[in-house]
């Protein structure tokens, strides 16, 4: 198992969370600055547990599955932590973080191995 | 009614964590360095770290066996791996006076997997005294000990229901972090490294007691076997004993085809080669190989082995065998699997290392926000005796215990490898520390304590990959040390952790109205921004009258 194989479960637990956290009024008008009608606090929760769920399915391709669903426990903590403190510190930078670290994660996978 | 519930969750949380916070805080250190327990101990012995495993290991290694002890009761071989570069050999001599202390400790070696030379490593506990002062502490009998530990452990569990039953929003409150508001962001920080790592706290603290559960409930066993847990294990873990005769001297067939006959069969490297009786007619040669990484064992028995017969190298039998684990046994493999991360490859290894940090990261934001409420609440005034105390330890038990680790580190490489009882002298450094530490925080328990300590762990830890340049050749700048992963490994986080002591001193030593006794002024705050808006301060504020 390569540091580069866990890369995509754990940004997309980023990515899963902070769509979660853009799903909560208070954060939202934080981070994007609008009022956040809630059509669309529901899509982004949809999309926040969507991208969960396609975490947990990655970690299901990468170990057997009593590992795989503790590790994806796991990686939702560790994506999480980075993302509690960016928040408060540089919201917009968060934001924009979570569409591309999956992407780049894809490419590294992809690349490297 | 429901408040009155939160209300004494809230008294019981405060006060269980508090009173065991500090044992606690020791346990999540060393436990944590403990996932690293053998690359530590590579690392402090740095005779070691030229050792380069070879195709001709086993080879070099059974003939150092036979050279060393050709007519031993067993042998036991572990040949190198990933996380160890030397092959470790061990044999039970065949006296009596051997099996007296009923420890059967036997005989033991370090091989150059290269070359074949035995090495001489520096006496040094390593890795083994943090891993054990985890769950049995040091210098205490071990039955106390442990006990101890377990009582710890078991108020952690409270700590973590209870916390989870006082903090009210859980779900609103699960992103939030405001920094610089004193008390506010210690209580923000608490929370989310304790409810986003939620199910590793409670894993690690429950497996934690799993692990102890014959000694901590051993009725059931006592009700029904005459002796007890002995009984039981003999039960539950056959363990078939070696023929106690040693046979007539005869040549033992060529190992290397058993070795890849066992490789081939379970598609793993050996590990482990254990012989009865070598060189007898008798002789049984054990193979085993790496456990495939899994958190449940679906088979009973160890690692996967083949038994052969070490005269005619017939295949006697394949362990483990079809019997399936029963359902309870399994749940407890997976708990005390998870807890030791014993499937763990490097990075979930790491990850586990990680997970230890963030616990320990939850112990000590609660134990200052302990300190930092009743600061808030004097307002200015100077704090009483008990506050002064509590501040103390918590310096003492945070930035002291790191201090004495980086010197436990610092003494392996500066103390004379000819002294005498030398693995005590580090201990003792580590805990002549710890105890200094103590005492400077107990006669400085303010801002200035935790200045000075965190000044002398950033100057400690980043001084330990210095130490390294000079004392080894195994440093940084080799290529020894990037050659085994651990060695650039461990240096480079001992350079991580002066970062995050340094940074940690430059933000005390701005802040002096946060930590220091001035009047503080969030308390007057005129306006909020959008994020702290009128519902997360009330959140806040239950939390806080109930803390």
């Amino acid at each position: 198992m390569t540091v580069i194989a866990v890369t995509l479960p754990l940004t997309l637990a980023y990515a899963g969370l902070t769509a979660l956290a853009l799903a909560m009024k208070r954060h939202h008008e934080a981070a994007l600055g609008a009022k956040p009608p809630a059509a669309r606090l529901r899509g982004f929760r949809i999309a926040g547990w969507v991208l969960i769920a396609l975490m947990v399915a990655s970690c299901l391709r990468l170990w057997p599955t009593g590992l795989a669903l503790s590790m994806a426990l796991g990686l939702v903590t560790l994506a999480g932590l980075p993302l509690v403190f960016l928040l408060p510190y540089r919201p917009r930078l968060m934001v924009r973080l979570a569409p591309v670290l999956p992407v780049l994660a894809v490419i590294a996978t992809v690349v490297l191995s | 009614m429901k408040a009155g519930l939160r209300q004494s969750m809230a008294w019981l949380h405060t006060w269980s964590g508090l009173l065991l916070g500090w044992l606690l805080l020791a346990m999540f250190v060393t436990g944590t360095s403990a996932y690293f327990r053998e690359e530590i101990s590579l690392w402090m012995a740095p005779e070691l770290h030229h050792s380069q495993p070879s195709p001709d290991t086993p080879a070099l290694a059974w003939a150092a066996l036979n050279a060393k002890a050709p007519d031993a009761k067993s042998w036991d071989l572990q040949l190198p791996e990933a996380r160890s570069p030397v092959a470790q050999l061990r044999w039970q001599p065949d006296t009596p006076q051997a099996e007296d202390g009923g420890r059967r400790r036997g005989e033991r070696a370090v091989m150059d997997a290269g070359t074949g030379e035995l090495l001489e490593p520096r006496a040094s506990r390593g890795g083994d005294f943090l891993y054990r002062f985890h769950f049995e502490l040091y210098g205490v009998p071990r039955i106390w000990a442990r006990w101890l530990v377990c009582v710890a452990t078991m108020f952690m569990l409270v700590a973590i229901i209870s916390g989870v039953i006082t903090h009210k929003k859980i779900f609103k409150d699960f992103f939030t972090f405001r920094p610089g508001k004193g008390q506010r962001s210690w209580l923000d920080s608490h929370n989310a490294t304790a409810v986003l790592a939620l199910p590793f706290h409670f894993m690690i603290t429950y497996s934690g007691l799993l692990i102890f559960m014959v000694m901590l409930m051993p009725w059931g066993m006592n009700a029904a076997y005459q002796d007890g847990w002995r009984g039981f294990f003999q039960d539950v873990f056959p363990r078939d004993e070696a023929t106690t005769e040693p046979g007539a001297p005869a040549a033992m067939t060529d190992i290397a085809p058993l070795l890849a006959r066992t490789e081939a069969t379970f598609d793993q490297p050996v590990r482990r080669i254990s012989v009865d009786w070598p060189n007898r007619d008798n002789a049984v040669i054990h193979i085993s190989t790496d456990k495939a990484p899994a958190i449940t064992d679906k088979r009973r028995g160890g690692n996967p082995t083949l038994v052969f017969n070490g005269v005619t190298g017939e295949l006697l039998e394949t362990q483990p065998g079809d019997e399936a684990v029963p359902g309870a046994f399994r749940v407890y493999n997976l708990f005390v699997n998870l807890h030791l991360a014993r499937f763990a490859d490097p990075t979930v290894r790491w990850l586990f290392f990680l997970f230890g940090v963030g616990g320990t990261a939850m112990v000590a934001t609660g134990m200052l926000l302990w300190v930092s409420k009743r600061t808030q609440q004097l307002r200015g005034k100077a704090p009483g005796a008990a506050l002064r105390l509590v501040n103390g330890l918590n310096i003492a038990s945070l930035t002291g215990l790191l201090a004495a680790l980086a010197a436990y580190f610092a003494a392996n490489r500066l103390l004379p490898v000819e002294l005498a009882a030398r693995e005590s002298w580090e201990i003792r450094v580590f805990f002549l520390t710890w105890l200094l530490a103590l005492g400077h925080a107990l006669l400085r328990p303010d801002r200035r304590g935790w200045i000075e300590q965190l000044a002398a762990n950033t100057a400690l830890w980043a001084a330990l990959p210095l130490l390294n340049v000079a004392t080894t050749d195994s440093h940084l700048f080799s290529a020894a040390g990037w050659r085994h992963g651990a060695l650039a490994g461990f240096d480079l986080v001992c350079l991580i952790l002066a970062g995050v002591w340094g940074y940690a001193l430059w933000r005390v030593v701005q802040r002096r109205t946060i930590r220091g006794q001035g009047p503080l002024p969030q308390r007057s705050r005129p306006q909020q921004s959008m994020a702290q808006g009128p519902r997360s301060k009330r959140g806040a504020r239950t939390a806080e009258d109930s803390a």
